[in-house]
C-alpha cells in the first residue's frame, strides 16, 4: 500500500530538520520524563519551544522575516540543553538542537556583521490588548507571530497573524473579545495547534489559552474541572496520582480544544464513551464575550447534534469538568493477532457486545511496527516481519482487568501478554536475524498462532531475542543511546496499559512523514468496514499517495466503531500537497455518499464542533 | 541432448518439489514437456519454471517445453476452446503430479478442492486429449492407519492420519474408475517420504525429514545464542550447558508411540523409478517406491548429534506420561514435529512387487550418514529453501 516510503526526509541540515518538524507540540509535554524546554516553560509563547524555534529559523533561512528583539530573545533563551533532542529523536527520529544552534548561529552573525534588529510597533489595537492580559503577553513581533503560522491540516496554507494574545484568565478572554468585536478584528483560538482542517491558523489575533492550565480535582463527585491551557498528558498524570484516569485524546492536544473539535476519542472509548460521555459540566464565553454554563438551562443545547459550521462555532470553552473513571490495581494489556481485518472486527465487536475489556482497538502492521520500532528504517523491516514471518497484518490492544483477559483467552484466542510483549518490543533487533521466525510461520498451519499457547513460550522467545534496553537502543543514533537506554528501563515505557492511557507512541506515526486521518462512525459490520477500507485505499492508490489501515475502536455497546484511514504526504512537497488534498475531498466525498446511502456513516468534518453532543445524537440521528 | 521419440506430455505440479524433479529429469533424457500450472506472488508459471531450470542447470531444446497457465476448476483447464483442443491435440500421455500437500485439517476445504474437486477438470481433458497414458503421484500412505502390510492394491482404508492421506485415497479410487470407464491406462506412482538428492544432497523442499531436524537446529542455536552473548543464563535454568568437547548438552526427550521406522527415499530414486514405471510398463497398475530398509529415529538422531554437535536426544518408545514436565525446548521441539509424528515411527510395511518388477529392481538406498550430511548440510547451505531460488 505504500507508494513513496523510501523516499528519505532529508534532515542533514539545520534547515532541512526545521521544514521537517511535524508541528505536533510534543516539546510542550514531558512524555519522557525527561524535562521540557525551560524557556518554553517561562514563557509560554510557543515561539519559545523547540517547535516555535523550528518555524522561526526555518522562516529566517527563507528571508520570509527579519531580525527582531523577540528573535534575539527567542535564540537567547535556548540554553542548548538537549532535551528537545531526546524527545524529537523519540518520535521523529530528528535532532532539533542543530537548529538551535543554527538559529543562535544566525542572529549572533547578523549582529556581529552590524545588521538593524527591528523593533514591533506597537499600535493602538496593541496597547488595548496589553491592558487585559498585561505588558508580556500580547506582541505583534513577527518571530512570535511567524511561530503561529501553521497547524497541522495539509488542506491550509500558512498564515501569519497580526497579534497573538496568551490571557491568563477567563475574565481577560471576555474582555478580549469584546475588544475585538468592537473593533472588528478576526480572532482565532488556539490550543496547541492540533488542527487538521486548518481551523487553528488565521490572520487577525491568535488567542493562545496555554496559560491558563488550572487543575482542580472533585474526587467526590469524580471530576476534574481544567482551564482551556491542559494538555492532556499533563491531566492523565496528575489523574494517575491520585488513582483515577481520564479518557485521553493526543498527548499535546489542549482537552478543552479537543472537546471543542471532534470530541475526545481514545481505544477507552469503547467503555468510557465519547463526546459529551467524557465530561460532566463546562464554561463558555459566547460571541458577546458573556460566560455561559453548560448545564444552565438558559444556555444554548450542545448536547443536540447540529452539523455546525465553524463560523457558527459556540464559543470559547474557558472550563472543563472531565469524568474520572476508576482504576483497577490488576490491568493488563495484551495483544491479539489476526490474519484478516474480517476476524479481528468480528472479535473486538464480541468483546465490546460482551462488555469484555476496557480498551479496545484494531491496529494494522504498519501502525505496531512504527509504534514499536526506534527508527524509520527499523520500523519498515518489522512490519514485513509481522506480516511475512509472523503472518499478523492485524492485532487487537486489548486493555483489561484480569477477569477480561481470562476471558478472552477462555474465548480461545491466543495472545501476546505484557511478558511477550516486552520480550518482542525490547527484542526487536533481534526479531529481525531470527531464523527461527520461519519456523514458527509453518507452525501456525495447523492453528494460526498456536505457538502462543506454549507455556514455555516467553521463555523461549526471551532466550532467542534476548531483549533488554540496551539491545533495543542498539539502533539509535550512539549519541543518544545511553538516554534511550536508560529511558527504557522505566517500566512504564514497555507498559501497555501506560503506553495506551498517554498515547505518547501514537505521534510517531507520522515519523514517516505527516498524515492525514480520514476519521468515520459507522456500524461494527465487516461488509461495509471492508468496503470503505478498500475504497479509501483505491483512491490513495489514483492520487500516488502513501496510505494505511489506521485504528478501529468500538464504541457505545459494540453498536458503532470509530475507523481511522491513513493518508501520508510529505508536506515540504507541493506536489504532493496537491495530490493529497484531492484525496481528501474525493474521501470526504466518499464518505459523503455512503452516509447518505446507508443512513449510519458519520465522517469527520461533520463531527468538527461537536465534541459537546450526546453521542446518541452524533450517531444515530 | 536431442528431442527423443517419447510420448509428449502433459505435467501438472512442476513447480513442486517432487514435479520439478520429474521435469528436470525427463527434459535431460529428451521429452516433450508441457507444463500445465499457476502464477503465484513469486511471479509468472514462466518466471517460477525458468527459475527452477536454473537451479537444475538445464536448459530445454526449441519446442521442447511449452508452458500452460491453467486452472482445474475451470471447464477446458480456464484457456480458450481453441486453446484447448490444440492442447489436447497435442498431448500423448498425462502425469498428474500437482497436490496441495498441507496436512492441516484447517485447510480440508482447500485440501479437497485441489486434491479432488479438481480432478474433473484434469480427468476430462485426459479424455478429450490423445492422452491414452494417465500416471497419478499418489502416495504409500492412501494406506491409512490400522494396517501393518499395504499391497499394491487400491485402498479402501476408512481412518488416515490425517486430511492429506484421506483426499489422496479418495483421489486414486476417482482417476481409477474414471480412467477404466474411459480406457484410459492408469498407473499409480506411490512415493513414501521423498528427500533431496542421495548423490549431491541437494533439495528443492525441506519438509518432512528436514523438519525435526530443522526445528532442533533452531532450538540449538537458540541456546548457543544464550550460552555465547547472554552469560547462559537461561540455558543454565534450563540444564543445557556447553561439553568440555564443544558439544552443546541440550535435553530433548522426543516420545514416539511405538517403535516404528522412517520411510524415506531420495527424490533421484523417485524420478529414476518412475521414469523406468512410465517406460516399462504399459498396462499400468499400482507402485510403492517406499524403502525396504527404512531408517529409524534413533538412527536419525545419532546423525544429527553428530553432526550438529549435541548431546541428550533420546527417543522414548511409548506413551508421554501425563503432566509430564517438559522443558522449553522439548515443548517446542514436540509442537514442531506434531504434524510428522505419524511418519516419525511408522509400523506399515510396503509390498514392492509391482514396483520391482517395472523398475528392474531399482532399490533407493539406505539412509547413512553420509547422505544424511550431504542432505543437511546442503539444506543449512541454502537456509532450508530461504534462499534457493
Ligand atoms: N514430497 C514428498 O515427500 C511426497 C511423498 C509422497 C507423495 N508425494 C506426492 O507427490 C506429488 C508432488 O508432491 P510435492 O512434494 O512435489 O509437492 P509440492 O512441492 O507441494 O508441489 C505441489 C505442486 O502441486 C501444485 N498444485 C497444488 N495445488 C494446485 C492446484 N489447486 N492447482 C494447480 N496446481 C496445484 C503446486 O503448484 P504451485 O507451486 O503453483 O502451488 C506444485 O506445483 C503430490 O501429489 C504428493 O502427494 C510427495
Ligand atoms: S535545546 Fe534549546 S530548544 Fe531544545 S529543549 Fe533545550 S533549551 Fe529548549
Amino acid at each position: 500500500m505504500q507508494n513513496n516510503v523510501n523516499k528519505p526526509d532529508n534532515i542533514s541540515t539545520p534547515y532541512e530538520t526545521a521544514r521537517n518538524c511535524r508541528h505536533y507540540a510534543m516539546c510542550k509535554i514531558d512524555f519522557l520524563g525527561s524535562g521540557i524546554c525551560d524557556s518554553g516553560l517561562e514563557k509560554h509563547f510557543v515561539s519559545f519551544y523547540p517547535q516555535g524555534r523550528m518555524i522561526l529559523y526555518e522562516a529566517l533561512s527563507e528571508n520570509k522575516i527579519s531580525i527582531t528583539e523577540k528573535c534575539i530573545e527567542i535564540a537567547d533563551s535556548c540554553n542548548l540543553c538537549g532535551k528537545c533532542d531526546y524527545q524529537c529523536y523519540f518520535l521523529n527520529e530528528m535532532r532539533p538542537t542543530k537548529v538551535m544552534e543554527a538559529l543562535k548561529d544566525h542572529v549572533a552573525t547578523y549582529i556581529k556583521n552590524g545588521g538593524k534588529v527591528k523593533s514591533a510597533k506597537e499600535d493602538r489595537i496593541l496597547t488595548e490588548i496589553k491592558k487585559i492580559v498585561g505588558e508580556n503577553w500580547a506582541t505583534n513581533d513577527e518571530a512570535i507571530t511567524i511561530t503561529y503560522s501553521h497547524d497541522l491540516s495539509p488542506i491550509s496554507d500558512p498564515k501569519i497573524p497580526d497579534y497573538v494574545v496568551m490571557p491568563n484568565t477567563k475574565e481577560e478572554i471576555a474582555s478580549l473579545v469584546k475588544l475585538f468585536n468592537k473593533n472588528k478584528i478576526t480572532y482565532t483560538i488556539r490550543g496547541n495547534g492540533q488542527n487538521l482542517l486548518g481551523f487553528a491558523v488565521n490572520v487577525g489575533v491568535i488567542i493562545d489559552l496555554n496559560r491558563i492550565k488550572t487543575i482542580e480535582f472533585d474526587e467526590k463527585n469524580w471530576y476534574v474541572k481544567i482551564g482551556p491551557g491542559v494538555a492532556a498528558f499533563d491531566l492523565q498524570k496528575q489523574a494517575q496520582k491520585r488513582g483515577y484516569r481520564i479518557n485521553a485524546g493526543e498527548p499535546a492536544a489542549l482537552v478543552c480544544a479537543n472537546i471543542m473539535c471532534s470530541g475526545i476519542m481514545s481505544t477507552f472509548s469503547t467503555t468510557y464513551g465519547i463526546n459529551a460521555d467524557n465530561f460532566i459540566d463546562a464554561e463558555f464565553i459566547d460571541k458577546d464575550g458573556s460566560l455561559f454554563i453548560l448545564n444552565d438551562p438558559s444556555s444554548p443545547n450542545l448536547y443536540s447534534y447540529k452539523n455546525l459550521e465553524h463560523k457558527n462555532s459556540p464559543g470559547i470553552c474557558v472550563s472543563a469538568s472531565i469524568r474520572l473513571h476508576p482504576v483497577i490495581d490488576d490491568e493488563r494489556g495484551i495483544l491479539v493477532p489476526f490474519q484478516t481485518l474480517t476476524n479481528a472486527v468480528d472479535f473486538i465487536r464480541d468483546c465490546a457486545i460482551r462488555h469484555i475489556g476496557l480498551a479496545l482497538g484494531i491496529v494494522g502492521a504498519e501502525y505496531i511496527s512504527t509504534f514499536l520500532s526506534p527508527t524509520k528504517k527499523s520500523a519498515s523491516e518489522i512490519k514485513n516481519i509481522f506480516v511475512d514471518k509472523l503472518d499478523i497484518p492485524y492485532l487487537v490492544v486489548v486493555i483489561g482487568d484480569k477477569y477480561a483477559i481470562r476471558t478472552i483467552s477462555e474465548m480461545g484466542y491466543p495472545f501476546f501478554d505484557q511478558r511477550l510483549f516486552n520480550a518482542l518490543y525490547m527484542g526487536l533487533p533481534s526479531l529481525k536475524s531470527a531464523q527461527w521466525m520461519d519456523l514458527i510461520k509453518e507452525l501456525s498451519d495447523d492453528e494460526p498462532y498456536s505457538y502462543l499457547r506454549l507455556k514455555s513460550f516467553a521463555d523461549l522467545l526471551e532466550t532467542a531475542l534476548s531483549p533488554s534496553p540496551a539491545l533495543y537502543s542498539q539502533e539509535v543514533d550512539p549519541e543518544l543511546r545511553p538516554f534511550f537506554e536508560k529511558l527504557f528501563y522505566k517500566p512504564e515505557m514497555t507498559d501497555l496499559v501506560w503506553l495506551n492511557m498517554y498515547r505518547i507512541m501514537s505521534t510517531r506515526l507520522g515519523r514517516k512523514k505527516p498524515f492525514l486521518p480520514v476519521l468515520i462512525y459507522l456500524p461494527i459490520d465487516n461488509a461495509l468496514i471492508n468496503e470503505l477500507n478498500n475504497k479509501f485505499r483505491l483512491i490513495a492508490e489514483k492520487f500516488n499517495i502513501d496510505n494505511d489501515f489506521g485504528f478501529i475502536t468500538p464504541i457505545d455497546n459494540g453498536k458503532r466503531c470509530i475507523f481511522e484511514y491513513d493518508y501520508f504526504f510529505d508536506h515540504n512537497d507541493p506536489e504532493e500537497l496537491r495530490r493529497i488534498r484531492l484525496a481528501a475531498t474525493e474521501a470526504n466525498t466518499l464518505v459523503d455518499e455512503y452516509s447518505v446511502k446507508t443512513g449510519t456513516v458519520k465522517g469527520h468534518p461533520y463531527v468538527l464542533y461537536q465534541g459537546f453532543c450526546r453521542k446518541e445524537n452524533l450517531l444515530y440521528s | 541432448m536431442s528431442l527423443q521419440n517419447k510420448p509428449t506430455t502433459a505435467l501438472t505440479g512442476a513447480t513442486g518439489f517432487l514435479g520439478s524433479h520429474l521435469m528436470a529429469s525427463m527434459l535431460t533424457t529428451g521429452y516433450r514437456i508441457i507444463a500445465l500450472g499457476r502464477s503465484n506472488k513469486e511471479g509468472t508459471l514462466k518466471e517460477r519454471i525458468f527459475k527452477l531450470m536454473r537451479w537444475f542447470g538445464i536448459e530445454a531444446l526449441d519446442g521442447q517445453l511449452e508452458l500452460v497457465e491453467i486452472d482445474f476448476l475451470k471447464p477446458f483447464l480456464g484457456l480458450p476452446e481453441s486453446e484447448y483442443k490444440e492442447l489436447c491435440a497435442k498431448t500423448e500421455q498425462i502425469i498428474h503430479c500437482a497436490s496441495d500437500t498441507s496436512f492441516s485439517e484447517r485447510k480440508r476445504e482447500n485440501v479437497f478442492k485441489s486434491n479432488v474437486a479438481s480432478l474433473k477438470g484434469i480427468l476430462d481433458f485426459a479424455e478429450d486429449s490423445k492422452a491414452d497414458f494417465f500416471h497419478y503421484i499418489s502416495t504409500a500412505y492412501v494406506a491409512g492407519t490400522g494396517v501393518t502390510y499395504c499391497k499394491e492394491i487400491l485402498s479402501s482404508a476408512k481412518s488416515f492420519t490425517n486430511v492429506y492421506e484421506e483426499s489422496k485415497a479418495a483421489a486414486e479410487n476417482i482417476i481409477s474408475r474414471f480412467c477404466q470407464k474411459s480406457s484410459i491406462r492408469l498407473s499409480i506412482i506411490r512415493p513414501s517420504i521423498v528427500y533431496g538428492d542421495s548423490q549431491t544432497g541437494r533439495s528443492l523442499k525441506f519438509n518432512a525429514l528436514y523438519f525435526p531436524i530443522r526445528s532442533a537446529q533452531s532450538i540449538r542455536d537458540i541456546y548457543l545464542n544464550d550460552l555465547y552473548n547472554n552469560g547462559g543464563i537461561k540455558a543454565a535454568k534450563n540444564g543445557i550447558y556447553l561439553d568440555k568437547d564443544g558439544y552443546l548438552f541440550l535435553p530433548l526427550k522426543i516420545y514416539l508411540p511405538e517403535e516404528g521406522y522412517l520411510n524415506i527415499i531420495p527424490v533421484d530414486y523417485f524420478v529414476n523409478a518412475t521414469i523406468k514405471i512410465i517406460e516399462n510398463c504399459s498396462q499400468g497398475g499400482i507402485y510403492h517406491l517406499t524403502n525396504n530398509l527404512p531408517t529409524t529415529m534413533k538412527i536419525v538422531a545419532k546423525y544429527y548429534e553428530q553432526l550438529m554437535k549435541v548431546r541428550g536426544v533420546e527417543i522414548i518408545y511409548g506413551l508421554q506420561p501425563d503432566n509430564l514436565l517438559r522443558n522449553p525446548a522439548e515443548e517446542l521441539f514436540d509442537r514442531f514435529i506434531e504434524p510428522y509424528r505419524p511418519y516419525l515411527s511408522d509400523k506399515r510395511v510396503f509390498d514392492r512387487t509391482n514396483a520391482c518388477l517395472a523398475t528392474d529392481n531399482l532399490n533407493p538406498p539406505e539412509f547413512t550418514y553420509e547422505i544424511f550430511k550431504k542432505c543437511i548440510e546442503y539444506a543449512i547451505s541454502v537456509n532450508w529453501g530461504q534462499s534457493i531460488l
